[in-house]
């Protein structure tokens, strides 16, 4: 090897450490109406200032940190640190700075923290200022928490503001809390800023592709909530769009109410096809979405252009073919019968309700067939949405929040690990799985199993992660079940669960005894469905466990099981 | 014969368009068919088939309030299509697209911009440019005044027009505008006379038409009233002096927001039997016009005392469908909510049928077509609007619009509620905590996202006991919880403590939606939360406080169930939890603690519930005080929508870097001290260090792009 070649996997390995240690990650539980302490508060505020926020008219504090050095831009500097020293050791510098400007923001306040700034990186005070009196607002509001007077107030049958939905990086404006929380408007979605995000997004998914497959996937499975949509204005609308090709328009009165199909000369590739499996709240939510999704599909399935340049027609004519009819060959957009929610692949897999390897992606097909668009109003439609997953070649899902991985609910292996195996029913192998990280600056998308390695080395497995949690005691310890079962739910659905993630897990848990110790104190209940959990890992084949391991947790758990028989005794 | 079409939005039309038919041919002679069709929704397929066919055949045609693009579009084109065969087209209030296609004689913005037109006419288009599109310029609007100049404004501008040469087909158009702003049933009818009488081919000297009706552009309705009060004095004299009536107590009158033009039409009868309802659950009403794009005017005028700014209401009751503030397509929420909090009393926003027939809805799986749903409950909820339910509608024989009389009782029985909150001694007031167990397993008691439940719990209980409810304090949040374990303890697998056995017979008698049950789920008490013939009710009771914990679904061990392609009912043990908190524990109002349950997700419609729904079922009258994270806006909204909840936000945990830990830790310092080491030998050294720890740990470089991987030592 030579030293260049060794420099770069050097370099790659310390980029991968970084996204490790610079991820986001809950510290414990909220109790309401108590505000967080304020040393927890660091790492969040600087969060917040890493993003242009032109709706407080505020820029990233790194990119004018960047700019300010001479530098190039921040989002260049995250690009190329990976490949280059001479970019890593610059945004080292620029983080510093900026580490920095925050310390003295909590410690000196805003006029303090903008002369550093001023003196370090030449940031032009007004500018830096913007940024400070936003993060002083949010200290502000994160200091007064007004939770418990607005359920006061609600019980007197007052007025409750509303208020918008969020994550606090993406949208400080969540603030106060102890409101009554609101959706959009429908017809805004999605919005332009949404649409402009979703680029980068689109072009690293199919990047992603393109560099492991040597071509573009003919057609993606995606999962459309309701949750991220409405937090981001549609930035997963938009995503489809962009897939498909094509652009929204807007009416006289700025709704959304069309679509345009962009040429493909200015595309610059082919159209995908993406099949769509939308969560009954979203379809609740964004009904009108749902038809302009199912417009644009049948739009492009429409182009007269070449099938090696339009997937979706190419797709539409194969499935006329099939004999089916080309207008139902086209349906794209499947969702819960009207009136019901979820997959309960959920429940499924939580109560071990499944032995044949294909139950899991049958029963997501029985919930989630039933068509919507123009004239199909959630017709039952199984086999159109079989044909159409049929061809599916990668799994795909929009993740918008640091609080809400996959493995904090079990709502992502529901559903995207629902559509993956429903996939893999019908071609035979598991398709590839793709989240993107729409909060990254660079649009960032993973493979599920980089995704579930990076969530359990964050979390599960982080000590800062899970003493937070133990800090609440008896609840503390079932969020550690929760997140454990959410893991084993990617085995269940995806296959994406490394042996060694449960070795740590078990050898965390289990065999450290001092920590088995407290959790069994703290919450026996939980801490038995945890070893239950390992244990059917272990029997379902999820996890080839070390024979010693395997039987140091059936003895625990027998004595977790004794302990409860004498507490129901 | 005279054919005239009329296209509209709306419910509150098509009845004086039908008798202005009738009158027309009978009391004037005219022989004309008059074809009107609700262009709420975009026409599709046969109903747009028969639009075209009328279009085709008709002299004169009306389109009025389409702000939908789609059917703007396809009606701009029919327009142009039928150009030859139409004598005149009318168009008012409706987008731009739309509104060039205005064409009467000598007026005609046919492929013109509206500069072209005569300046009597920009004007109004001007004004009706706002009002289609609602958009209001900021103003502090301290009285109904510029709501009400526009009223004045239109029959002034008449009457400077001359009655002939280059301007009389604008004096037309105008007066066609002014009938249309008071759309009387007479009003109407002379609209439509006056089109015949000057555009038609008949004899139009033999037609006489009266002036315009006018009618109060604000003012407080009542249904047993001879005509609109103009001043809050006026109406409590009234009001106050019928015998059987409260008096307009500030604290407990409901103030209703009315749509103007329903009442000015005649087409009132949903709004007269929502009003009865209400008085008859003891509550005095004061039902004001609505001020369309601005309610602050209309709130102002009639809802607030003038002299102190009080509200003279308990609880504002929205009847329009349309944002507080901004109209049926705008939204200005920011003045909205600051004039919401100075008045500080619950908001509630109920919708009218505009673009559904009323079996329509019934019939209809999903409720509420999507067109409402965005305008009539999406919107007003950013105004912080609740309890977004159906109270009336066009039956499809009718032809205007009618109570839905359970559902308005719904709504008066909700409003009871909620007054009962507002009004009763705190120590009177029963409340019960409903929190999660999911999945059902003791060691998940107090499920919900992000948040430390009993804590939470423990700390809104002390605060609330300080309010003055009647709460028997536990010694702390262990104890509460210990508590709800405890009681486990003889219990099987049951998720908590038993407060109370619910016998199947007193359940039989108590919930009317049994034997609905026992087609899904056999006689109770079935399974789930049962012991013999009860049915087990988990939680415990702290004095006037009751905290439950809610049954899940019921999918666990139960494949079959599970495998179901549609939700089902509730089951015993379910219903039979909300049966408990309505009928034996008597709750006042209900908090659900943490996001999120099962009870918002039950079968039924998806916005714009029906008695037949399960969440509006079980959530009954209750006031739905719903303790909701502040990053879950979706799930949140189905709850609002579809158990009425009020959602309290709490805030998300603190977050932080995730940082390095153990080994990972030090093979940061490993990588750290191979890029600053110089020396060769020293790098080799150390990098086959580091790639034994990444082997460790399971690290390989794994990110866009890469090809090759580290190798396995």
């Amino acid at each position: 090897m030579t030293p260049e070649e060794r420099d770069r996997l050097v370099l790659r390995l310390y980029d991968n450490l970084l996204d490790i240690e610079q991820r986001l990650i809950p510290t414990g539980l909220h109790v309401f109406g108590r505000p967080p302490g304020d040393a927890e508060a660091a790492d969040m505020l600087r969060m917040v200032a890493s993003f242009d926020r032109p709706e407080f008219g505020v820029r990233s504090l790194p990119g004018l940190v960047a700019r300010g050095l001479g530098l190039p831009a921040y989002e260049v500097l995250l690009a190329e640190s990976g490949s280059s020293e001479y970019r890593l050791a610059q945004r080292e510098r620029v983080e510093a700075v900026v580490r920095l400007a925050i310390e003295r923001f909590l410690t000196g306040g805003g006029e303090g923290a903008a002369r550093l700034l001023a003196g370090e990186a030449n940031v032009p005070v007004d500018e830096s200022l913007a940024i400070f009196r936003l993060l002083g607002t949010i200290r502000e509001q994160l200091r007064e928490n007004g939770e418990l007077d607005a359920l006061v107030r609600a019980m007197n049958g007052e007025y409750i503001e509303p208020g918008p939905g969020a994550d606090i990086v993406q949208n400080p404006g969540i603030l106060p809390t102890g409101r009554n929380t609101h959706a959009v408007n429908p017809y805004g979605i999605p919005s332009a800023v949404a649409f402009r995000r979703a680029e980068a997004v689109t072009a690293s998914l199919l990047n992603r592709f393109l560099q492991e497959r040597g071509r573009y996937p003919e057609a993606i499975g995606m999962v459309l909530w309701g949750m991220d949509n409405i937090k981001t204005q549609g930035e997963g609308v938009a995503q489809a769009l962009r897939l498909i090709g094509v652009e929204p328009r807007r009416d006289g009165m700025n709704r959304v109410s069309d679509i345009e199909v962009v040429p493909l000369d200015r595309l610059g590739r082919p159209r995908i096809d993406v099949v769509m499996t939308v969560s009954g709240i979203f379809r609740d939510l964004f009904a009108q979405t749902m038809e302009l999704l199912d417009r644009a599909v049948r739009k492009v399935a429409a182009m007269d252009e070449p099938p090696e340049m339009n997937f979706v027609r190419k797709h539409a004519e194969a499935g006329a073919r099939e004999d089916l009819a080309f207008d139902d060959a086209a349906a794209r957009v499947f969702s819960n019968s009207p009136g019901s929610y979820g997959t309960n692949v959920d429940v499924m897999v939580a109560d071990g309700q499944w032995d044949g390897a294909d139950e899991i992606g049958k029963l997501f097909v029985t919930r989630k067939c039933f068509a919507y668009g123009r004239s199909l109003e959630g017709r039952e439609a199984r086999a159109l949405m079989e044909s159409a997953l049929s061809r599916v070649e990668v799994t795909y899902q929009n993740v918008d929040s640091a609080e809400v991985g996959i493995t904090d609910v079990d709502h992502y292996f529901e559903y995207l690990g629902g559509l993956t195996k429903a996939v893999q029913n019908r071609t035979g192998e598991r398709p590839d799985v793709y989240l993107s990280d729409s909060l990254a600056p660079l649009g960032k998308v993973r493979s599920l199993e980089e995704l579930v390695r990076l969530e359990t080395r964050t979390k599960t497995l982080n000590p800062k992660w899970y003493e937070g949690m133990l800090k609440h005691g008896f609840r503390g310890v079932a969020e550690i079940e929760r997140r454990v079962a959410n893991t084993f739910g990617w085995s269940a659905t995806a296959g994406a669960v490394d042996d060694w993630i449960y070795d740590e897990i078990a050898s965390t848990y289990f065999l450290d005894e001092a920590m088995f110790e407290r959790l069994r104190s703290l919450n026996v209940h939980s801490a038995r469905s945890l070893a239950a959990r390992l244990i059917e890992a272990e029997g379902r084949g999820f996890w080839a466990a070390d024979e010693a391991v395997s039987q140091r947790l059936r003895s625990l758990f027998a004595d977790l099981e004794d302990q409860l028989e004498g507490l129901a005794r | 014969m005279v054919s005239v079409t009329v296209l509209f939005v709306g419910s509150s039309l098509l009845a004086s368009l039908r008798r202005a038919e009738r009158e027309i041919n009978e009391r004037y002679g005219v022989a004309a068919k008059i074809r009107a069709h609700n262009a709420t929704l975009p026409f599709a397929g046969q109903q747009w088939t028969s639009v075209e066919r009328d279009l085709a055949a008709s002299d004169i045609v009306f389109v009025i309030h389409v702000t939908d693009s789609e059917n703007a579009l396809q009606i701009a084109g029919a327009l142009d299509r039928y150009r030859e065969r139409h004598r005149a087209v009318v168009v008012i209030n409706c987008l731009r697209d739309l509104m060039l296609r205005t064409r009467m004689g000598k007026l005609d913005l046919t492929g013109r911009s509206t500069a072209a037109a005569p300046g009597v006419v920009r004007r109004a288009g001007a004004w009706m440019a706002s009002y289609a599109r609602g958009r209001t310029k900021q103003h502090n609007g301290r009285s109904p005044e510029r709501y009400l100049k526009y009223f004045a404004h239109v029959p002034a501008i008449l009457r400077i027009i001359p009655a002939r040469g280059r301007l009389l087909d604008s004096k037309h158009y105008l007066t066609l505008f002014s009938y249309f702003l008071q759309p009387t049933p007479a009003n109407v009818r002379s609209m439509l006379l006056y089109a015949i009488k000057h555009y038609a081919a008949v004899d139009g000297r033999r037609i006489k038409l009266d002036p315009p009706e006018t009618r109060p552009v604000v003012g407080i309705y009542h249904p047993d009233a001879p005509s609109v009060f103009p001043t809050f004095k006026a109406y409590r004299r009234w009001y106050e002096s019928r015998p059987a009536r409260p008096r307009l107590d500030p604290n407990r009158s409901i103030g209703m927001l009315l749509m103007r033009t329903q009442i000015v039409s005649g087409a009132c009868r949903h709004y007269d039997y929502l009003i009865r309802a209400i008085e008859s659950e003891g509550l005095p009403v004061i039902p004001a016009l609505s001020t369309f794009m601005d309610n602050r005017e209309a709130c102002r005028a009639f809802l607030v005392n003038p002299d102190d700014q009080s509200p003279r209401v308990g609880q504002l009751l929205s009847l329009t469908g349309f944002s507080f503030v901004g109209g049926p397509a705008m939204n200005d929420s920011k003045a909205a909510v600051q004039f919401l909090k100075g008045l500080n009393r619950p908001f509630h926003s109920v919708v009218n049928l505009e673009a559904q027939r009323i079996e329509d809805w019934i019939e209809n799986p999903i409720g509420l077509n999507p067109v409402q749903t965005a305008m009539q409950v999406a919107i007003p909820e950013i105004d912080g609007a609740t309890d977004p339910i159906v109270f009336g509608g066009a039956p499809a024989a009718g032809d205007q619009p009618e109570p839905i009389e359970e559902r308005c009782r719904r709504i008066a029985r909700r409003l009871a509620r909620w007054d009962r909150l507002r009004t009763a001694p705190k120590a009177d007031i029963r409340l019960a905590v409903v929190l999660y167990c999911f999945p059902p397993n003791r060691g998940n008691l107090g499920t919900a996202a992000d948040l430390d439940v009993f804590p939470s719990l423990f700390d809104i209980l002390r605060r609330l006991k300080m309010e003055g409810y009647g709460i028997d304090l536990p010694a702390g949040p262990d104890a509460l919880r210990e508590m709800l374990l405890d009681g486990s303890r003889s219990a099987g697998d049951a998720p908590a403590a038993i407060a109370h056995r619910l016998p199947a017979d007193d359940y039989y008698r108590l919930c009317p939606y049994v034997e609905e049950i026992e087609l899904e789920w056999g006689p109770a008490p079935g399974r789930i939360n049962s012991r013999g013939r009860d049915i087990m009710i988990h939680g415990v009771r702290l004095g006037d406080a009751f905290i439950g914990v809610q049954p899940t679904f019921g999918y666990e061990g139960d494949p079959m169930r599970l495998l179901m392609a549609k939700g089902s009912a509730p089951h015993h043990g379910f219903m039979g939890f909300y049966t408990f908190l309505r009928e034996v524990f008597r709750a006042d109002a209900v908090i659900h603690f943490g996001t999120h349950g099962a009870l918002e997700f039950m079968p039924g419609k998806q916005a714009g519930l029906s008695g037949r729904c399960w969440p509006d079922r079980l959530i009954g009258d209750f006031p739905n005080i719903y303790v909701y994270s502040v990053n879950n806006p979706s799930e949140g909204s189905i709850a609002k929508r579809r158990s009425y909840a009020e959602l309290i936000s709490y805030l998300t945990p603190p977050v932080e870097n995730a940082g390095l830990y153990k080994e990972l830790a030090s093979l940061k310092e490993l990588i750290a001290a191979y890029r600053q080491a110089a020396d060769e030998r020293q790098r080799e050294y150390l990098f086959e260090a580091i790639r034994e720890k990444a082997a460790d740990l399971h690290l390989e470089p794994s990110s866009e792009g890469i090809d090759e991987r580290l190798p396995v030592p």
